[in-house]
């Protein structure tokens, strides 16, 4: 039995592609996980109205993983349609929340996407800038320079 | 105080940009005593509360990181979805990019704007807009979130009228180019206050093709302070694969940008390329006028007053002299005035800028000689605004670039900026960004929210074909409209991020009388000063000319390069209707919807000229009415030419200062 953050961990890393060595390695002082797992268990629970569906969803990827099954048969799993609308939307917007450090709302004719961020640290985060292989905006680890030679391969940030 | 004779001050300076703190440091280091009364807040001792403010910001414009604050989510309603403030709750509101789309509503849109005609055609050159670009009210000015771009302009931009028929002069431009010859000592002057890094080779090389002295001589025994910034892999993208191409007439190459930004360490630190020059250099590797703001109070002669604003300008009925500035002073941004004065000096220097200087000189009109307004017996403060309108295009590359790195620009083509074709259109330079599609198309995010919801607002995920016929779908082999996870998603983001391109077209816009900055009959500031009210029209089809050629030329550069164009067509104009409906700065053209953006450079409300019934300040930059006041900043310009403009505001204000301190001295 896995705890609720090591399943989320574990989903998060599934289904954004990138390790869990990179996103919350076991020394973690950014924790960025922490704030994630509170922001989607309190937005899931606003906009489903239901309690257990967080818990639902972590469940059912422990019970995957127990499984033995693959990261792409995991994934291929928890967007299935054999599962409700809810649940597969907020595994997406999990999706999108690691990305970009911020919540998404969908417009209403479902055409477009609108987000608010979490916090300075999240946007800082945003595994957007590392799937480019570049830096956050403002936030530059490099020195001078290195903008003129191509970046280190994509493994290197996702760690896969 | 008082409005005596013996005034406190040397000179008493309106606004704390880089033109009123190069003005303050050069009258101070001659020891002078000089007052600057800076209606926004002081420099923080450091800007990690600037920096906090722009990474908790849901949309990162260019004045995310200052106050007043430019959005707030918790006051967001269906009628303010933004949630903007109230611009009549603050005592020194500005003009935002989020304001743009709200031009028609005052409650949430600083400036005002006089009335659309009604029945006005899409295409219509009478039709108005909003104004596209913004500015700021702090310490430091909007150098804050200034790019860093430091080109001169050409001595041909000084003679516009003289060599092409069109716009005007600058003072003395029929003398051939002896504006621009007076000026050379003090651009190179300013790139060593600015502290630039630039590429000399390359300038010579630019100057050689124009002729603008035979050999190409750039400066006998001038360089740049600092080694040029070094190009990025998106630059050597474009100049490896574009130079088969001409645009009338001119060959088509890439230049490094000399820019106001640290290529060595120094005073300043070395770029690190946090790729976020707009808004803020988190560093400093940029330059911003809190550095010669900084080195002015180091003199000793300097006072500064900050969140003091400027609200009247005093005139001797008997002199015309200038003889007091009133000011109002506060203490909260939203709350009630604190305090009130009268600074008086020898001589006075507005340098708040092309909006807040004519709105002050307009809002002075109590004097009976100068009913309409201080200075203002030409009727031209606060006509002939002028932006660099620019048109924006953007596509895949075919390899990857590998953007969002490095400076926001590091490149341009300024090749294509003079010739014959500006008797039929309006110049441009043409810069390359750094940025990927983040300002075209709010990149990383729409491409992200594309791909995990479904979704086609970058046009990747769908059925989309580009304005040549091309289907623009990234992956050919998925499905339109996938919602992708994991692996897949990761190498479709990678795949489109890492190949982004985008270039911007800065478009000389002419002078036109009738756009200009007014007082507001009706909207008032918290404390009660009256609000700018607009005209806006892009009236020429000189102008208009100059966008239908940025998009031909945007589609020859992408097929050059073997890149795929996403330029979206703009929407449809929608001119009248409720204010949410309107639509800000789209316009028609020869059956094209085109959208224009606003390049933050704000040109032309007080402009220099030979004639005093036709301009605001003689050459001197001094006001003709009032010959102890000056004006400095890009105000003064009587066109906005084919460079950005603060290299030449800084050049200009300093040849300004030089004219003071002769004055002071003779006084």
């Amino acid at each position: 039995m896995n705890t609720t953050m090591e399943n989320f961990v574990g989903l998060s890393a599934v289904l954004t592609g990138f390790s869990q060595e990179i996103i919350a390695p076991t020394l973690d002082p950014v924790d960025i996980k922490s704030e994630y797992l509170k922001k989607f268990q309190d937005e899931i629970l606003k906009e489903s109205k239901d309690s257990h569906l967080v818990s639902q969803i972590l469940e059912q990827f422990s019970t995957l993983k127990n499984a033995g099954k693959s990261d792409q048969e995991i994934g291929e799993a928890m967007l299935s349609d054999q599962n409700t609308q809810d649940f597969v939307m907020a595994c997406r917007k999990l999706i999108f929340m690691w990305y970009s450090g911020a919540w998404p709302t969908i417009s209403n004719d479902g055409l477009s996407t609108s987000s608010e961020l979490l916090s300075s640290k999240s946007y800082v985060s945003g595994l957007a800038w590392q799937v480019m292989q570049a830096h956050p905006m403002g936030d530059s680890k490099y020195r001078y320079g290195y903008w003129e030679t191509a970046p280190a391969p994509l493994s290197d940030y996702t760690g896969h | 105080m008082s409005t005596s004779d013996s005034p406190e001050y040397d000179a008493v300076i309106v606004g704390a940009g880089i033109a009123g703190a190069l003005v303050a440091y050069k009258l101070a280091e001659k020891g002078k005593k000089v007052l600057i009364l800076e209606s926004g807040p002081a420099v923080p001792a450091d800007r990690s509360g600037y920096m906090e403010t722009f990474f908790t910001a849901n949309a990162k414009t260019p004045e995310s990181p200052y106050p007043p604050t430019t959005q707030n989510p918790n006051a967001a309603t269906d009628n303010n979805p933004l949630g903007l403030p109230d611009p009549s709750t603050e005592n020194t509101p500005r003009y935002t990019v989020l304001q743009i789309g709200a031009w028609r509503q005052p409650q949430q849109c600083y400036f005002t704007y006089t009335p659309q005609d009604a029945n006005v055609s899409p295409d219509s050159p009478s039709a108005k807009f909003a104004f596209a670009s913004s500015y700021e009210r702090i310490g430091g000015g909007t150098t804050w979130h200034w790019l860093g771009t430091t080109l001169r302009l050409f001595p041909n931009d000084f003679e516009l009228k003289t060599l092409y028929n069109v716009g005007v002069d600058w003072p003395s431009g029929a003398n051939g180019n002896t504006f621009y010859q007076n000026l050379v000592p003090y651009y190179e002057k300013a790139t060593h206050e600015i502290g630039v890094a630039g590429d000399k080779d390359q300038m010579v090389q630019l100057y050689k093709q124009f002729n603008v002295s035979p050999n190409g001589e750039y400066g006998v025994n001038y360089n740049f302070p600092m080694p040029g910034i070094v190009n990025s892999t998106v630059d050597f993208a474009f100049s490896n694969s574009i130079t088969s191409l001409t645009v009338d007439g001119n060959p088509v190459y890439v230049t490094s940008t000399p820019q106001g930004r640290n290529s060595l360490p120094g005073e300043r630190r070395q770029c690190a390329g946090n790729t976020n020059c707009i808004p803020i250099c988190p560093i400093q590797a940029k330059y911003d006028a809190t550095v010669t703001l900084a080195k002015a109070m180091q003199t000793g002669n300097v006072e500064i007053r900050y969140k003091t604003v400027a609200c009247n300008i005093q005139v001797n009925d008997q002199t015309h002299d200038i003889c007091g500035i009133d000011y109002l002073q506060y203490t909260e941004q939203t709350g009630i005035a604190t305090g009130k004065g009268v600074a008086t000096g020898k001589i006075y220097v507005l340098a708040a800028h092309a909006i807040e200087t004519p709105k002050l000189l307009l809002m002075s009109n109590q004097s009976k000689s100068f009913p309409n307004g201080v200075a203002n017996s030409s009727d031209q403060v606060g006509r002939n605004l002028m932006d660099h309108i620019m048109y924006l295009a953007w596509g895949l590359a075919k390899d990857p670039v590998y953007a969002y790195r490095g400076p926001l620009s590091t490149a341009g083509v300024e090749s294509v900026r003079d010739g014959d074709f500006r008797k039929q259109r309006s110049a441009y330079r043409i810069e390359i960004g750094n940025e990927g599609w983040q300002w075209a198309a709010n990149d990383p995010f729409t491409t992200l929210a594309d791909f995990v919801f479904g979704q086609n607002t970058s046009q990747l995920n769908g059925d989309s074909k580009n304005q040549q016929g091309q289907p623009l779908r990234f992956n050919p082999s998925l499905p339109a409209n996938s919602q992708l996870f994991g692996k897949q998603l990761v190498e479709t983001l990678n795949g489109v991020y890492i190949r982004q391109l985008r270039l911007g077209y800065l478009i000389e816009q002419l002078p036109d009388p009738e756009n200009r900055v007014q007082l507001s009959d009706t909207e008032k500031d918290h404390l009660g000063l009256p609000r700018p009210k607009l005209t806006y029209r892009i009236q020429e089809d000189y102008v208009r000319n100059a966008f239908v050629s940025a998009k031909k030329v945007s589609t020859e550069i992408f097929n050059a390069m073997g890149a795929i164009e996403y330029t979206q067509e703009a929407a449809a104009p929608v001119l009248n209707g409720s204010p949410s409906e309107v639509t800000s700065t789209n316009f028609q053209y020869k059956g094209t919807n085109f959208k224009f953006y606003g390049a933050g450079h704000i040109v032309g409300t007080y402009r220099m000229g030979d004639d005093k019934k036709t301009s605001v300040l003689n050459s001197r930059q001094q006001s003709w009415d009032h010959s102890n006041l000056y004006m400095v900043g890009s105000g003064v310009f009587p066109t906005i030419a084919t460079g950005n403009p603060t290299l030449t505001i800084a050049a200009l204000t300093l040849q300004a200062a030089d004219n003071m301190l002769k004055d002071l001295a003779n006084a």
